[in-house]
């Protein structure tokens, strides 16, 4: 696998009142194209400002953060704002769907800010939920659609401008367990067959094992273990299907 | 992100927030419809005024009053060092009229009289008029029959109040009765036609001397019997005018006109103005003013200035049409800063509305950055927002000033009507008005918006997201 993105030395703390709390100490790490990486730890280990970080949502204190060749953390705001648009697609524990809009609309509204034709939208959109398993649920607004289905419109929306990474930040954990290996399973699926790039923040290791090709712990904000699933063997290291 | 995204997107937010964004709007349409009304109406009273000058030839007008005497000197009582009075007598008359220029030039003579038609009577007051003055306005253009002929016509010009005293109406013209007296009496509703041709007495008293020696002679000169006899010529109604207009109307005022020869053949007092009365040499001809008709608007500041040189003191419509634009242009600016008013409420009203809707968005707000959304981007979309408030808002404010105007309108005319004033458009709306309401509209919405959308560009989307 060539290398996608590579970070090193990566700092990042937050004022909380007088105190300044460190969140990401000297975090190094490379990911390579195609890979599913899952990143894990306890509540407020820094995965979530790991990947808002990766994402360009954050700014970092010091280190790199460089996604074929760019480096993120000196970019300027509009090619921030670029970054997300083009380079990476982010899925939220809580869906971030706008609720005044279907689900068709909000695909759309990614297809909008990444410069889509007009014309062009509504079908490609539609064709990314078809893709997801909702062409049935087109029309539908996230308070009609279930927890399962809108984190999958969310995964279409996040992949609307061909992202060349996927960072989903617990994608699962507002999911029931039959529900979160579904997900799973298409984020598996989608890395497999479209050779997507994912970071995934979670909790569950367990379901991490089954479709990760890495495993990075993170404790106190500095990665403490890398678990090589490849390495580990076959059986760890084949990402399971979509159930 | 086209324009056309960013105002798309505008617009479903607008419309999700329906009773919002009617509320604000609505602010913002009742500021401009005050401001476009309230403009629209000084606009209407100069608009007015200078055409009443323009139709009514004042442009052209010069009146002249006695001169000489300093008029602060006089009011304090220091008569002595007043100066000395420069009556308007025959020989300023015949010298104004002979300057070059001037076109008509008539003293003013007027004198309180009783008509009489039938059992009817009115009291009212007569002025001579040249018989030149029907080839100007009002008199080229009454709104029945016509001016009289020569200046030694037995005929009358007669306003329609007058007529009404007397228990005539026009028909199809509003029949308000005006005397008190007689405002039980119905009127008589008569064809114009039968009115024109009409004969008509006019009655005025004069001094009985005969009485007044017998009286003195008596020694019963304090008793309340005065010493007068009451003469009376018929006139024939030539033609019939409607109210003069507040212009004209201090000078012409007067319920009869009458031509200048048959007037000076009228019995009457042995004076028609205080002039006469302390006129001590007992000379005739010491009038009040002077009418002068210039025979072209550049001849009047000219004339005007050789007048003065003679003593006398002038006054042009141009020294109070001047006047009259100070006092608009104050009236304008009152008006307009009551408008506005009204307008930065409303528009206090658009950045509170979008302040709301940025706090109830911000986990949108979030997500739109987390899609790749620019700071220019979502503060366009809010700008474009606060601007489309405007646009609406100042289009329906235009028509809410507009019909508020007309309703006034026709209130206004149906009160000033039956007084006898001719139907006036009371507001005017000009095009720079138009423009300018909707154009500062948009504009006081902009401002409105430029807080909230700078503030809607500098969410932080990590917070943002977590938003609940």
């Amino acid at each position: 696998m060539s290398e996608l993105l590579a970070i090193s030395d990566l700092e990042k703390s937050y004022d909380k009142g007088r105190v300044r709390i460190p969140v990401l100490r000297g975090v190094t790490c490379d990911v390579g194209s195609g890979e599913f990486v899952s990143v894990s730890g306890r509540s407020g280990s820094g995965k979530s400002t790991l990947l808002n970080l990766i994402g360009g949502l954050d700014g970092a204190d010091s280190g790199r953060i460089v996604v074929r060749g760019s480096d993120v953390t000196a970019m300027s705001r509009g090619e921030l704002a670029r970054h997300r648009r083009r380079t990476v697609g982010m899925v939220f524990q809580s869906f971030n769907l706008i609720a005044s809009r279907t689900a068709l609309e909000n695909v759309t509204l990614a297809l909008t800010f990444g410069g889509c034709p007009r014309p062009e939208r509504k079908a490609r959109a539609a064709a990314l939920l078809d893709s997801v398993g909702l062409k049935h649920r087109l029309d539908h607004r996230p308070s009609e659609l279930s927890g399962g289905e809108a984190q999958r419109v969310a995964i279409a929306r996040a992949l609307a401008n061909d992202p060349l990474v996927l960072l989903a930040d617990e994608p699962t954990g507002n999911l029931d367990s039959a529900t979160s290996d579904e997900i799973i399973g298409l984020l598996s699926r989608l890395n497999r067959e479209r050779d997507l790039t994912v970071i995934m923040v979670t909790h569950d290791e367990t379901a991490a094992r089954a479709v990760s090709h890495r495993i990075l712990r993170l404790l106190d904000g500095a990665i403490v273990e890398t678990v090589d699933l490849v390495a580990e063997g076959p059986a760890a290291a084949t990402p399971g299907g979509e159930s | 992100m086209t324009f056309g995204d960013i105002f798309a997107l505008s617009q479903t937010n607008l419309w999700r927030t329906k009773l919002r964004t009617f509320l604000t709007t609505l602010g913002v349409v009742i500021g401009i419809g005050a401001l476009v009304s309230m403009v629209s109406f000084g606009s209407g009273m100069q608009r007015n005024v200078t055409e009443t000058f323009r139709e009514h030839d004042l442009f052209r007008t010069i009146e002249v009053m006695p001169g000489g005497q300093d008029l602060e000197r006089v009011m304090s009582g220091d008569l002595e060092s007043a100066g000395e009075i420069r009556p308007l007598d025959d020989s300023a008359l015949d010298a104004i009229r002979a300057l070059e220029g001037v076109e008509i030039a008539f003293p003013e003579i007027r004198f309180p009289v009783v008509v009489r038609v039938g059992g009817d009577e009115a009291k009212t007051t007569l002025q001579a008029m040249p018989a030149a003055m029907g080839a100007s306005r009002p008199f080229d253009e009454l709104p029945y029959g016509g001016f009289f002929e020569s200046d030694d016509a037995r005929s009358v010009v007669v306003s329609q109040r007058v007529l009404r005293e007397l228990g005539l109406a026009i028909e199809g013209e509003p029949a308000t009765r005006r005397s008190t007296a007689d405002s039980l009496k119905p009127l008589r509703q008569v064809a114009a036609d039968e009115i024109l041709g009409l004969e008509i007495q006019i009655v005025t008293s004069v001094l009985d001397e005969a009485r007044l020696m017998s009286k003195i002679a008596a020694g019963d000169i304090f008793s309340r019997d005065l010493p007068l006899r009451q003469e009376t010529v018929s006139l024939t109604i030539a033609g019939i005018r409607t109210r003069p207009s507040g212009f004209e109307g201090m000078r012409f005022a007067s319920g009869l006109i009458a031509p200048t020869e048959t007037v000076a053949k009228i019995p009457r007092m042995g004076f028609s103005s205080v002039w006469e009365l302390i006129d001590r040499d007992g000379q005739s001809g010491g009038y009040p003013a002077i009418h002068v008709r210039a025979r072209t608007a550049g001849d009047v500041t000219p004339l005007s200035d050789e007048i003065e040189a003679m003593g006398l003191n002038v006054l042009t419509i141009s020294d109070q049409l001047e006047d009259f634009k100070r006092g608009f242009l104050i009236m304008d600016m009152v008006l307009g800063a009551i408008g506005t008013v009204a307008l930065i409420v409303a528009a206090l009203g658009i950045t509170n509305t979008m302040v709301t809707s940025i706090l109830e968005r911000t986990r949108e707000i979030g997500v739109m950055k987390a899609l790749g959304g620019t700071e220019g981007e979502i503060r366009a979309v809010f700008f474009v927002e606060a601007g489309t408030i405007g646009i609406v808002g100042g289009v329906l404010g235009l028509l809410l000033g507009w019909g508020v105007t007309r309703i006034a309108n026709l209130v206004g005319n149906a009160y000033l009507r039956p007084e006898g004033f001719a139907a006036v458009n009371l507001f005017h709306l000009p095009l720079w008005l138009i423009a300018g309401a909707v154009g500062f509209a948009i504009l006081v919405s902009l401002v409105a918006g430029v807080y909230p959308a700078g503030r809607a560009a500098r969410v932080d989307p990590v917070q943002a997201l977590r938003h609940d």
